[in-house]
């Protein structure tokens, strides 16, 4: 090699040194700010579907009933009056009510369910059964036991039947599934009963091929056509 | 008499800030529990007695296979007033309409839900008497361990696995295993079944 060529390689492998020493801290930044999102907690993100919830804002402010716990220890629940925007569709009304019941109150101390929890559905079914669907921290971040379970449970079916009059039973699903328990102790297969101080109503047992979800639209179907027929 | 010391093996059940784990705290009750009702002459089964973890099911098994048993499952909670204790009983199931006579399995407890009202206001009662602070009734919860028993059934549940020190639950342990202890022996009297179809109960504990 040449001296000349010498000279050259030398400059170029120090103007790729003083590139790269330019570049990488760019190039680092890029990647933190990347990560960024992946690391935003699971609350972070369910208070900005809070946020984007529809209809907050552009309804009439109504005075709602909402059940959290009490301070004594006793499990039992105190109602507590808060102005809302709640919608008059009964499902959209339901969604923001069991949205403001899992944001909490005022006092953490009284909270039923837990911060991370998340509603991921809501739907009535016409017999006027509603099923709502939590995500999976309802029960894997929920204090566990009878008294705590039920308290939460109970805190849910209060406030619908203080707030969404069509809510005559209710469904917990989490994630999607129907689960055998909330958190090892209270019973999730049944549906509850409104107006009955949060106890469950077993059902009747199911003709064969009918799903939990499915079976009162079955009947319902099954009644129209016996209807039908005479 | 069938004892359920609750959740065991992979499952911890409460656990307490300072490592208290409710299924190794329901162990040591149920052993002293134990003990109070063979004092009382009851034969006791235990649904574990190391840390394992039966099912829902292989436990209300255990109840469902015995003649005439009463099944007493046991609880530490997360909450509560501590040094307080609750029974809890099933919710009414709707009568069975099965023509076979044969009793669903998850609605077992149907039959039998008057007498765990009366065991569990009998145990109630008890440990109301022991532990200030305690409801001075029986309550109801759809607790799933209670659903599957073809027998009287109750859950006791004691607060809390928050305490301090691990020695508030142990001192409480004597009281309620002698107030579950009264509370069975009270309750014998009234234990005549008119024998469910479908299951093998009718004998006295």
């Amino acid at each position: 090699m040449t001296p000349k060529a010498r000279v050259y390689l030398a400059g170029a492998l120090l103007a790729t040194v003083i590139a790269a020493a330019l570049y990488f801290p760019a190039l680092r930044r890029q990647v933190h700010k990347a990560k960024q999102p992946t690391e935003k907690t699971a609350e972070q993100a369910r208070r900005e579907l809070l946020q984007l919830a529809p209809a907050a804002g552009s309804e009439p402010r109504v005075k709602a009933r909402m059940y959290w716990g009490s301070k004594t220890e006793d499990g039992s629940l105190v109602p507590v009056t808060v102005e809302l925007p709640l919608s008059p569709d009964p499902v959209l009304r339901a969604k923001e009510v069991l949205n403001t019941l899992l944001a909490g109150p005022v006092d953490p101390e009284a909270r039923t369910l837990p911060p991370d929890a998340a509603l991921l559905a809501f739907y009535i079914l016409p017999d006027e059964t509603a099923v709502a669907d939590f995500s999976e921290a309802i029960g894997t971040s929920i204090p566990s036991g009878i008294q705590s379970e039920q308290l939460a449970v109970d805190s849910i079916l209060r406030t619908l039947e203080a707030n969404v009059p069509q809510v005559q039973r209710l469904k917990i699903l989490i994630h999607g599934q129907e689960v055998d328990t909330l958190a090892g102790h209270l019973d999730l297969t049944q549906t509850f009963q409104a107006n009955m101080k949060g106890v469950a109503a077993p059902e009747e047992p199911k003709p064969s091929g009918m799903s939990v979800l499915t079976a009162p639209i079955e009947k319902a179907v099954e009644k129209m056509k016996s209807v039908a027929k005479q | 008499m069938v004892l359920d010391p609750a959740h065991g093996g992979a499952d911890l059940g409460a656990r307490g800030t300072e490592g208290i784990r409710e299924s190794e705290v329901v162990l040591q009750f149920a052993a002293q529990v134990k003990r109070a009702l063979e004092a009382q002459g009851f034969q006791v089964v235990m649904t574990r007695e190391g840390n394992d973890d039966p099912s829902f099911d292989d436990r209300s098994a255990r109840a469902n296979s015995q003649r005439g048993a009463v099944f007493i499952t046991l609880h530490i909670a997360s909450t509560g007033l501590v040094g307080t204790a609750r029974v809890y009983v099933a919710p009414d199931i709707p009568p069975v309409t099965d023509t076979t006579g044969l009793i669903p399995w998850d609605r077992a407890q149907g039959a039998f839900v008057e007498l765990s009202r009366k065991l569990g206001g009998l145990v109630q009662g008890e440990l109301a008497k022991r532990f200030k602070g305690s409801p001075d009734t029986v309550l109801v919860a759809p607790v799933r361990q209670l659903r599957t028993i073809a027998a009287p059934a109750i859950a006791v549940e004691i607060s809390s696995v928050s305490v301090q020190d691990r020695t508030e639950l142990d001192r409480m342990v004597p009281g309620v295993a002698d107030a579950i202890a009264q509370g069975v022996a009270a309750f014998r009297p009234s234990y005549v079944l008119t024998t469910a179809p479908g299951t093998s109960g009718g004998a006295q504990p």
